[in-house]
C-alpha cells in the first residue's frame, strides 16, 4: 500500500501542474501542488460524505438519543411526555427486573456454544468445498442454499414442526444413549446440541464464503514447498493453512460473534423489542436494556479481537 | 487355469503389479470416498428442509397424521398452494417484498460501491478513522438504536412505507450496509492502477474515474453485493415488522406468522378445517420460491464470487 502511494504522488503531482495549464511559473505551480493535495482530500470527502450524512442521521444521532432516553422514562402511547430518571433503568434491568439477566445468561451460554460450531463447522465444509475433485462446484451451491432461503420465518417453521434434531439423528436415540452412557447431564446437553445443531449449520452461509475465499488466496507454491519438505496432509494444515488463514479466522469470527448477537430468535433482543412495541411501550427501558446489551458485546468482541489478535499470523503483504 | 492365472499375472495392470503404486491409490481412493460422503452428508444437511417442506406441503391432513407417510405423499394434493396463495394475498405481499429488496439492494450496491472506492483508492486526513466509525456501524444491534429511528420515521411519516429500507441503503446504510462498503474497498484495492491513472492524466474528474473506469470493471462484485442485499433483505424480518404495520404492507415471511387468522379471513371462517402443517409448508415453499429462482439462475456467480472479487487479500 505504502510502495503503490509514494509511486503515485509525483505522478499525479506532474499531472495536476500539466492539466490545461499554459503560462506556469515556479510559484503557480507550488500552489497548484497545494491545490491538489487539498482537491485529493475534497475528493475523498465528497466520495465518503453520503456514507458519513447517513451515518450521523441513521446510527450516530439515533444512538445517542437512545443514550439520551435510556436515563429517561418515555411511553410510546405519548411520545411528548419525557421524564428523567437518572440511573433508575440500569438498575432495574440488573436488580428488579427478573426476566432480563436469565435472559442474557441464555443468550451468552447460547453464542459461547455456537460460535466454536459455526466456526469449526464453516472452516471444515470450506476446506471440503475447496478440493480438487469433480463436481465441487454442485456441492458449493448447494452449501450456499441457507444464505438464499434462511429466512427467520421459514427457518421457525420448520423448527416448530420438528425438523431439527430428529433430521440429524434418524434411527438413532442419541439421546438415550448419551443417557445411558454419559449420565443425565450430558444427555440433556446433548439434546441441546442436537436441536440447535441444524439451526446452526444453517446458519454457515457466509462464513463458509469467507474462508473459501481465504483459502484460495493461500499460495500453492507454498503447498508445494511443504510437499517437497515431506510434510503430510496433516501437518499442511497445521502449519501452512492454519497459519496462513488466522487472518480470516480473526474476520469471521467478529462476523460470527456480531451474526449471532443480532440473531432475530435472540431471547435478549425480542425481549427488548417486546419491551418498546408490544405490549409494554416503555421505550426509555428498551433504550437502556439496548445499550446493556451493546456494551456487553463490544467488550466481547473487543477481549475476542485483542486475544485472538496475538496468535493471528499477517504474512508480509496481506497485512496492508 | 495356470496358463491363463499366468497370463494375467503378465498383463494385470500397474497398480496391482506394483505395490507402491497401489497403496498410493488406495490411499488416494480411500480419500476420495470420505471426502464425498461427507460432502453428501452436509449436502442432505441442507437440502433436507426443502425436500421436507415440498412432501409436507402435498400431504393431506390424513398424510400429516398416519407416521408411516414421511416423505412420499399418499397423493398429489396441490389444493393447498391456491390457499396458501390466496391467504398471503400473495401478489400484494410479492409486490411488497420485491420493493424493499430490490430498491434497498440497488441503493446499497451504488452508494456502497461509492462510498467503497473513496476508501480504496483516495488518501484523505482522517481516511482511516472514518473506516474505523465504518467497523464500528458494523457492531452496533439494530435493537439498540430502533426506538429513536422509529420515532424519527413516524415524526417523517415513514411508518407503513418502504422509505424506511430505501432511503438508509442510498447512503450506505441499511442491513449489513457496513458490509457491503468494506467489501467493495476490499475489491477496488485489489484493482490495478493503470487505467486510473490514465483517466486521472487524461483529465478525468475523481467522479468520472469511478464512473466510467471502475464501475463497469468491477460487474463481479457489483453482483456479488446485490445478490446478498436481494436475500438479505427479502429474509429481513426484525425491522420490518417495526416499521410496517399494517397488513396490505407485510412483505411475504411476514405473512407466514399470520397465515392463520389471514386464511380465515379468505374462507370466510373455515381456517379451523384447513389450516394445518400441510398449508403451512406450502406457505413456506411460496415465501422461498422467488428467491430459490433467482439463486437458480445466479449460483454461478455466489459460487465463483470468491475468484473474483478478492474478498479477502
Amino acid at each position: 500500500m505504502k510502495m503503490r502511494v509514494t509511486r503515485k504522488e509525483p505522478q499525479l503531482a506532474v499531472a495536476g501542474a500539466g492539466v490545461g495549464d499554459t503560462a506556469a511559473t515556479a510559484p503557480v505551480r507550488r500552489r497548484r501542488r497545494m491545490t491538489l493535495s487539498v482537491q485529493r482530500t475534497l475528493e475523498g470527502y465528497f466520495f465518503v460524505s453520503p456514507w458519513v450524512l447517513g451515518f450521523i442521521v441513521f446510527l450516530a444521532w439515533p444512538l445517542f438519543q437512545s443514550f439520551f432516553l435510556s436515563f429517561h422514562e418515555l411511553q410510546a402511547t405519548s411520545l411528548s411526555d419525557l421524564k428523567f430518571r437518572g440511573i433508575d433503568n440500569y438498575k432495574e434491568a440488573f436488580f428488579i427486573d427478573a426476566r432480563f439477566l436469565p435472559r442474557l445468561r441464555d443468550t451468552l451460554q447460547q453464542n459461547l456454544l455456537d460460535v466454536p460450531v459455526i466456526m469449526i463447522f464453516s472452516l471444515f465444509s470450506a476446506i471440503l468445498a475447496n478440493q480438487k475433485i469433480k463436481g465441487v462446484m454442485g456441492f458449493r451451491a448447494v452449501f450456499f442454499l441457507p444464505l438464499v432461503i434462511g429466512s427467520a420465518q421459514v427457518i421457525q417453521q420448520l423448527f416448530s414442526q420438528g425438523v431439527g434434531g430428529a433430521v440429524l439423528s434418524r434411527g438413532v436415540n442419541v439421546q438415550e444413549l448419551a443417557f445411558q452412557y454419559l449420565g443425565p447431564d450430558a444427555a440433556s446437553g446433548v439434546e441441546q446440541l442436537l436441536n440447535r445443531l441444524l439451526f446452526v449449520l444453517w446458519k454457515t452461509g457466509v462464513q463458509m464464503l469467507i474462508f473459501l475465499a481465504g483459502l484460495n488466496s493461500v499460495s500453492p507454491v507454498l503447498y508445494e514447498a511443504a510437499r517437497v519438505d515431506g510434510a503430510t496432509d496433516w501437518d499442511r494444515f497445521w502449519k501452512v493453512t492454519l497459519p496462513l488463514l488466522s487472518p480470516v479466522i480473526l474476520v469471521n469470527l467478529v462476523y460470527t460473534i456480531v451474526d449471532s448477537f443480532t440473531d432475530t430468535f435472540n431471547q435478549v433482543l425480542q425481549y427488548i423489542q417486546q419491551t418498546a412495541f408490544a405490549g409494554g411501550f416503555r421505550l426509555g427501558y428498551a433504550a437502556s436494556l439496548g445499550w446493556i446489551y451493546f456494551a456487553i458485546v463490544f467488550i466481547i468482541l473487543a477481549t475476542v479481537v485483542r486475544v485472538t489478535n496475538r496468535y493471528v499470523f499477517y504474512a508480509g503483504e496481506r497485512n496492508s | 487355469m495356470a496358463v491363463v492365472s499366468q497370463q494375467w499375472v503378465q498383463r494385470r495392470p500397474v497398480w496391482l503389479r506394483d505395490t507402491q503404486v497401489f497403496r498410493r491409490r488406495a490411499v488416494t481412493f480411500i480419500q476420495r470416498a470420505f471426502t464425498y460422503i461427507v460432502l453428501i452428508d452436509i449436502a442432505f444437511v441442507f437440502l433436507v428442509p426443502i425436500f421436507y417442506i415440498l412432501a409436507t406441503s402435498l400431504k393431506t391432513a390424513q398424510d400429516l397424521t398416519d407416521p408411516t407417510i414421511v416423505w412420499i405423499p399418499s397423493g398429489f394434493f396441490w389444493i393447498n398452494y391456491p390457499l396458501a396463495f390466496l391467504a398471503m394475498n400473495y401478489p400484494r405481499s410479492l409486490s411488497n417484498s420485491l420493493w424493499i429488496s430490490l430498491g434497498s439492494a440497488f441503493g446499497q450496491t451504488v452508494s456502497c460501491a461509492f462510498v467503497g472506492y473513496g476508501f480504496a483508492r483516495i488518501r484523505f486526513p482522517g481516511r482511516d478513522l472514518l473506516f474505523a466509525l465504518v467497523l464500528f456501524t458494523f457492531l452496533v444491534p439494530p435493537q439498540t438504536i430502533i426506538v429513536p429511528l422509529f420515532i424519527l420515521y413516524k415524526n417523517l411519516g415513514w411508518i407503513n412505507s418502504y422509505n424506511p429500507f430505501i432511503v438508509p441503503s442510498f447512503f450506505g446504510h441499511g442491513l449489513k450496509g457496513a458490509l457491503f462498503v468494506v467489501v467493495f474497498r476490499q475489491f477496488f484495492k485489489t484493482q490495478p492502477w493503470e487505467l486510473e491513472e490514465a483517466a486521472r492524466i487524461d483529465g478525468a474528474s475523481a467522479f468520472a474515474t469511478w464512473w466510467r473506469i471502475m464501475l463497469p470493471m468491477s460487474t463481479a462484485a457489483i453482483v456479488v453485493v446485490f445478490l446478498f442485499s436481494v436475500v438479505w433483505h427479502w429474509n429481513d424480518f426484525f425491522e420490518p415488522f417495526i416499521y410496517l404495520n399494517r397488513m396490505e404492507h407485510f412483505t411475504l415471511p411476514m405473512r407466514l406468522s399470520v397465515l392463520s387468522p389471514s386464511l380465515d379471513q379468505v374462507t370466510g371462517g373455515q381456517a379451523g378445517d384447513l389450516f394445518n402443517e400441510a398449508l403451512v409448508m406450502a406457505a413456506v415453499f411460496l415465501v422461498i420460491l422467488p428467491p430459490l429462482a433467482i439463486y437458480m439462475f445466479t449460483q454461478r456467480f455466489f459460487v465463483e464470487s470468491i475468484d473474483r472479487t478478492g474478498l479477502v487479500e
